[in-house]
């Protein structure tokens, strides 16, 4: 049908999903729903945001705190739009940082489920190594790293890569050992290869797995780019958000470093926020996960 | 009885009278199969299926019958005896796409429509689209179905999904059809049609083998040529009934005196074995 094959659907979609303009597509999302609904939704966390946001500047207001403590929501809209190309530069940069770990750990975390799934000596072998790895602190590994590949774009790609790989890879591998046993026993029924089982059943059917761990990942992977920036920071004014945080908070400038941790979260939202259209857009139609009603 | 005194083929020969037809299509000789966990789940297993018939086999629950189905289908493998399909291993038999499987659960893959639902054996298979999706429509067509072949199947009734499964197993036109259960989540009504429906593809395809499953002696005895009881502990074929009514067997079959005859030689048959009393369903 109109729905596009799961497995074409795979790696090549969530490339397509990240990269789409996410204002269309919440036009698009908005006629699905019913407005009031909608507004329904949304009015108690913003009514709640509100409330915090005013009473915090209030508080700070009232109690006379200086600035360089804790800053005023208004400290920090100021901070942000007086550095603006300063902040919108570092966001732009973690965001390609991020995006190409977060493509890596996707191609990279399920083929390589894939290749375990297909062989449980493989999986055997090799699948403890991967949480062994996985337990080992990102902080720890980080400077390492750094020492291998050079401060830079290399190191800190790397970094969150290895922070966003894990989820997909141990996810998709669930996934692909989950498929129902009456399912296997048809295709077996049918002569089907390892690989058209795999291609034809397991993938399509491991969608709803792989898609919980992209939704972990794109969170990570952000969180990982940060981090690398921070340890592997670039000098000069290409930095992203971890090297901007390092360096507002040398300066002690502390309303702008609120500012890049808003948005490094805001960023992080984004990237969970375009995962969960994507999730919708693969599995609408077949998986309750997702089913409108 | 006089009912016995007929060849086990009579009933299949009663409704084509197509020559050949009583080829041996499966044959179990003194089979057992233990499972790799100790399980005796089937022991001392004789049965030779003719081309043609209808058989069913009823049991309590935990009897076999799905072990024997497997084995048959090659899905895993028996552990002592002899057992041949289709003059071959069931493995054999299976590469050769002579044997199509009907679970009790649907087993339709939900991301995809109908029609490629049907045709995933011949996709499987590697028969190019144009004639697969042909088949596919035939199929479909077959089980009432022809004019949804876009449809999900999580559009779909029980119903319509078990019908959607049997076209998917007839698609491949195979000579042994093997059904486990298949109408046991089934309404009665729903149950009831598709029996007829059942029997009626089985009737024009002169030369397809259908093997079933249940767990109810009504439908059994409806749909067969002759039915298999089965008891557990281990499982066993305990006794075979012939039931030599003629097909097309019509609705009113099921009010005959005579259907109650079978019914209750089928039941004694169950009741026999004392080891079967307590695990009744
Ligand atoms: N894969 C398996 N491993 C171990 N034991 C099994 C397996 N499948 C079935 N059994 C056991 O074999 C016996 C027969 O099972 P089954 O053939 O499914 O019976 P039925 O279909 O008549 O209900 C049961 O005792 C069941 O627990
Ligand atoms: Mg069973």
């Amino acid at each position: 049908m109109a729905k596009p094959m799961p497995q074409e659907a795979l790696t090549p979609s969530v490339r397509r999903g990240l990269n789409a303009p996410s204002a269309g597509e919440s036009g698009k999302s908005v006629a699905f729903d019913p407005f009031r609904e909608r507004l329904q939704q949304i009015l108690p966390p913003l009514a709640v945001f509100v409330l915090f946001v005013g009473g915090w500047e209030l508080l700070v207001q009232l109690l006379r705190i200086p600035p360089y403590l804790v800053p005023k929501p208004s400290d920090i809209v100021k901070a942000a739009s007086d550095n603006a190309s300063n902040l919108l530069t570092s966001v732009s940069t973690t965001v390609m940082e991020a995006v190409v770990g977060f493509l890596a750990s996707v191609v990279i975390g399920t083929l390589m489920a894939i290749l375990l799934a297909l062989s449980k000596t493989i999986e055997k072998s090799v699948y403890p190594y991967a949480i062994i790895l996985q337990t080992i602190p990102i902080v720890a590994v980080a400077p390492i790293i750094v020492i291998w590949f050079g401060a830079g774009l290399n190191a800190i790609v790397i970094i969150s890569f290895i922070i966003s790989f894990f989820p997909i890879l141990s996810n998709t591998l669930i996934g692909l050992h989950s498929t129902d046993r009456n399912m296997t026993n048809l295709f077996d029924l049918y002569n089907a290869t390892k690989l058209q089982t795999m291609w034809r059943l397991r993938i399509p059917a491991a969608l709803p797995y792989i898609v919980a761990g992209l939704k972990i990942s794109c969170s990570m992977s952000v969180i990982g780019a940060i981090v690398g920036e921070y340890i592997a920071g670039i000098g000069g004014g290409k930095g992203g958000l971890g090297y901007a945080i390092t360096v507002a908070t040398n300066k002690l400038h502390t309303p702008y470093l609120f500012a890049c941790g808003l948005s490094a979260s805001l960023v992080g939202i984004c990237f969970f926020l375009l995962i969960n259209r994507l999730s919708r857009w693969l599995l609408s139609s077949w998986h309750e996960s997702e089913m409108r009603h | 009885m006089s009912l016995r005194s007929l060849d086990e083929n009579a009933a299949a020969a009663a409704r084509s009278a197509v020559p050949g037809s009583g080829r041996q299509l499966v044959e179990l000789n003194n089979v057992d199969k233990i499972y790799p966990n100790g399980t005796i789940a089937v022991r001392q297993v004789d049965l030779a299926v003719s081309e043609g018939e209808f058989i069913s086999f009823v049991g309590p629950s935990g009897c076999g019958k799905s072990t024997i189905f497997n084995m048959i289908a090659g899905l895993t493998d028996h552990t002592r005896g002899r057992l041949s399909v289709l003059g071959t291993t069931p493995r054999d038999a299976r590469t050769h796409n002579e044997i199509a499987f009907v679970f009790q659960e649907h087993t339709l893959l939900p991301w995809t429509n109908l029609l490629e639902n049907v045709t995933l054996p011949l996709k499987l298979r590697g028969v190019p689209r144009k004639a697969r999706e042909e088949e596919g429509r035939r199929a479909l067509e077959l089980v009432g179905l022809g004019d949804s072949v876009k449809s999900l199947p999580r559009q779909l009734s029980g119903g319509m999904k078990m019908r959607v499964s049997i076209a998917r197993a007839l698609v491949s036109r195979p000579k042994l059809l093997l059904m486990d259960e298949p109408f046991g989540a089934l309404d009665e009504i729903t149950r009831q049609t598709l029996q007829d429906e059942l029997l009626n593809i089985w009737q024009n395809d002169k030369r397809m083998t259908v093997l079933f499953i249940t767990h109810n002696v009504f439908e059994a005895v409806f749909l067969s040529t002759r039915v298999a009881v089965m008891t557990p502990r281990p499982g066993k074929i305990t006794e075979i009934v012939d039931i030599p009514q003629p097909f097309p067997r019509e609705e009113t079959f099921r009010s005959d005196p005579q259907f109650g005859e079978y019914v209750r030689a089928v039941s004694d048959a169950m009741k026999f074995k004392p080891a079967a009393a307590g695990e009744r369903e």
